[in-house]
């Protein structure tokens, strides 16, 4: 077959006349790409939002901060148009150009924030030294103690040294989350050793996941001390949750959401557990703020669809849904728009707390942390 | 000849590519990997030997490895004595519901390694089917079945043992059974002729069965993660770990090579071990060769 030149013509016409809808039909099937926690893939939301704006939502899956940080590096600042950090990590991911800047003048629904998750109250959504904003803020919480006080003394309460106390012995477990292990120590230890309100290598304050060498071996001596007290390692909420209610374990650390169903359950009748939940230890605790961040892989088209995302997200209607089908405590004032016992027991009064919470992190030096981890496992 | 060749290259061409792209380039790059370093979550390609410097002489990874290989040489053991009844009886016994018996003990494989060992904490645990009904009759809860070795061990055998059983049926397929009215006539007790004919002429079936349960339970994680407690961990978990919240990818690929190297040393003694396929295993009824 020959081309004509009237054939040229006649094809170039068409591919003109065409082109606009095929552009539609791109901008129709736009997708936004986020990596995050799966428990906040909320059909009602995503739905909400595709229906809203047109666009098509996808999603992946971390367990943890390490674990996001690690697909980023390898190539996932491509593949995701946002991403999911909680603690120090957003910082990290700006320092790393992992992320990009989050224009705060896109997000009307910031104006619901509680202040404390606010510049100059919580710090760590904006870029170290710098002005600009590197996250939007969605949930946040503890990692405190939830302790059965018909079991443990309520003396012994309030305290991390609880998790190590040879009276609770077996009944005690913890997660399997060998950072927030070593930081909890990291805590008690550096109590002990009178470090913690001390000056710092650093000229920091103190921070339990930036420890020194000596606070580190005071963290691994209890550690290994404390295998001997612990029922298990929990790996998932549910196994926990079973052995709280069974009250094979005393005493343990948690997001507070299972002493919220307990508690929930105890408001029914339909339980006599006599539960607490200390959000932050007399030594101190560790606590989350978790966020949204934008990847440096984002184009401009892409960019004004992922703001449009977050702020959908701080949508109080919609944090409102998070609050009571997903469990997680908001950042975003929904007080109004939720049951009285879910304020309470998301410690939604009490959102001032996350300033005393160290916050979570990466370890100063993964290599290090591993190799006291392994030393823990292996004793 | 041509035509040969090509056919040749079609039916082994896609096979070959896939096992270069998926198994051999992969193991490449964690051979590579071994020798390069990780700093906070950064692969640097610094060639040296430090990985494995550490491996060696750090009691803890030691540890994890000598508790792996403990723990799969008991779980190898205890498979083969559970599992020699067990396929024993389906030959000799099964008939035409051989097939269907040797399916009914491959039934768990239906459902993923998760949900299993979630299933063996509802036996095992303090709150498991076995302690529940102790304390509800008023005895101690066995501490050993709670989150231990001991359960991490019952949890491996039971995730294994079909594999064991398959190779020992597979050999017993070909065995003759007449040869156990043979040792009876000439007054052999059944103990005797088992020892002295059918485990020796099944040798290959067992030692294949014990290849299938050791390699996998030496890289295992995931049973000893759920039912192993805080004393439990295994080398797996610990190579797991390096590739997931510690981002220390050398030192895993260091691990992983380790266990590559010991899986082909096992695979090389049990090869050994078998000798003369002929007399030890391959058995065909009418005689061999």
């Amino acid at each position: 077959m020959t081309i004509t030149r009237r054939k040229l013509m006649q094809g170039a016409g068409a591919i003109a006349l065409t082109s606009p809808f095929i552009r539609n039909a791109q901008a129709a099937t736009l997708e936004l790409r986020w990596l995050g926690w799966e428990h906040y893939n909320v059909a009602s939301i995503v739905h909400g939002f595709e229906k809203e704006y047109g666009v098509k939502v996808s999603s992946g899956f971390f367990d943890g901060n390490s674990e996001a940080y690690n697909k980023l590096k390898t190539g996932g600042t491509t593949d995701y148009d946002l991403v999911m950090a909680d603690g120090f990590w957003p910082r990290l991911y700006g320092k790393q150009g992992l992320t990009q800047p989050v224009d705060y003048g896109q997000l009307d629904n910031m104006q619901y924030v509680f202040d404390d998750f606010k510049a100059p109250n919580y710090m760590l959504l904006q870029e170290e030294g710098g002005t600009n904003m590197i996250a939007a803020p969605n949930c946040w919480g503890g990692y405190g103690l939830t302790v059965n006080l018909d079991k443990i003394a309520p003396e012994d309460a309030d305290s991390l040294s609880v998790l190590f106390n040879p009276k609770y012995a077996g009944h005690v477990s913890t997660s399997a989350r060998f950072e927030e292990n070593i930081a909890l120590a990291g805590i008690l230890a550096a109590n002990t050793l009178g470090t913690k309100d001390g000056p710092r290598p650093d000229g920091k304050p103190f921070n339990p996941y930036v420890l020194t060498d000596a606070e580190l071996e005071e963290a691994k001596k209890l550690l290994i001390k404390q295998k001997s007290l612990l029922l298990t390692r929990w790996n998932d909420e549910d196994t926990l949750e079973r052995l709280l209610r069974a009250q094979a374990v005393w005493v343990s650390p948690e997001w507070s959401g299972i002493y919220r169903r307990i508690a929930f359950d105890k408001m029914d009748g339909k339980s006599d557990l006599n539960m607490q939940h200390v959000l932050r230890p007399r030594e101190g605790g560790l606590g989350w703020v978790d966020t949204w961040a934008i990847t440096s892989g984002v184009d401009s088209e892409r960019m004004e669809l992922a703001h449009k995302w977050i702020n959908w997200r701080l949508k109080p209607e919609n944090m409102a849904i998070i609050a009571t089908d997903v469990g997680w405590s908001p950042t975003v004032d929904v007080r109004k728009l939720i049951p009285e016992r879910y304020v309470k027991t998301m410690f939604l009064n009490e959102t001032g707390a996350i300033k005393g919470l160290y916050q979570f992190d990466a370890p100063s030096s993964p290599e290090k942390w591993e190799r006291v981890w392994s030393e823990v496992e292996a004793a | 000849m041509k035509n040969n060749r090509l056919f040749f290259w079609v039916l082994t061409g896609p096979g070959t590519a896939f096992l270069l792209l998926f198994l051999i380039l992969p193991l490449m790059s964690i051979v590579v990997f071994s020798f390069w370093r990780t700093e906070s979550y950064h692969l640097y390609a610094d060639w040296n030997l430090d990985n494995y410097r550490v491996l060696a002489t750090n009691p803890s990874y030691v540890t994890f490895l000598l508790r792996s290989l403990f723990m799969a040489s008991v779980v190898s053991f205890v498979s083969l004595v559970v599992a020699w009844p067990v396929a024993f009886f389906i030959t000799r016994y099964g008939g035409q519901f051989k097939i269907i018996l040797l399916l009914l003990t491959s039934t768990p494989f239906l459902t993923g390694e998760i949900l299993r060992v979630t299933a063996m904490q509802q036996i095992l645990g303090p709150i498991g089917l076995i302690n529940m009904a102790l304390t509800t009759f008023g005895f101690d809860p066995v501490t050993a079945l709670m989150y231990s070795k001991t359960a991490t061990a019952i949890g491996l055998i039971y995730l294994w043992l079909p594999f064991m059983v398959l190779a020992i049926h597979l050999s017993l397929l070909n065995f003759d059974f007449e040869l156990l009215q043979v040792a009876k006539v000439n007054g052999a007790r059944p103990l005797r002729a088992f020892w002295e004919v059918t485990w020796p002429l099944n040798r290959a079936g067992s030692a294949i069965g014990v290849v299938l349960v050791f390699i996998p339970t030496l890289a295992s994680s995931i049973t000893s993660k759920f039912l192993g407690g805080p004393n439990g961990a295994l080398f797996g978990n610990i190579l797991a770990h390096q590739f997931g919240s510690t981002g220390t990818w050398a030192l895993g690929s260091a691990m992983g090579v380790v266990l590559f190297v010991i899986s082909l040393l096992v695979l090389y003694i049990v090869w050994k071990s078998i000798g003369d396929l002929n007399r030890s295993g391959i058995t065909i009824k009418g005689g061999a060769e």
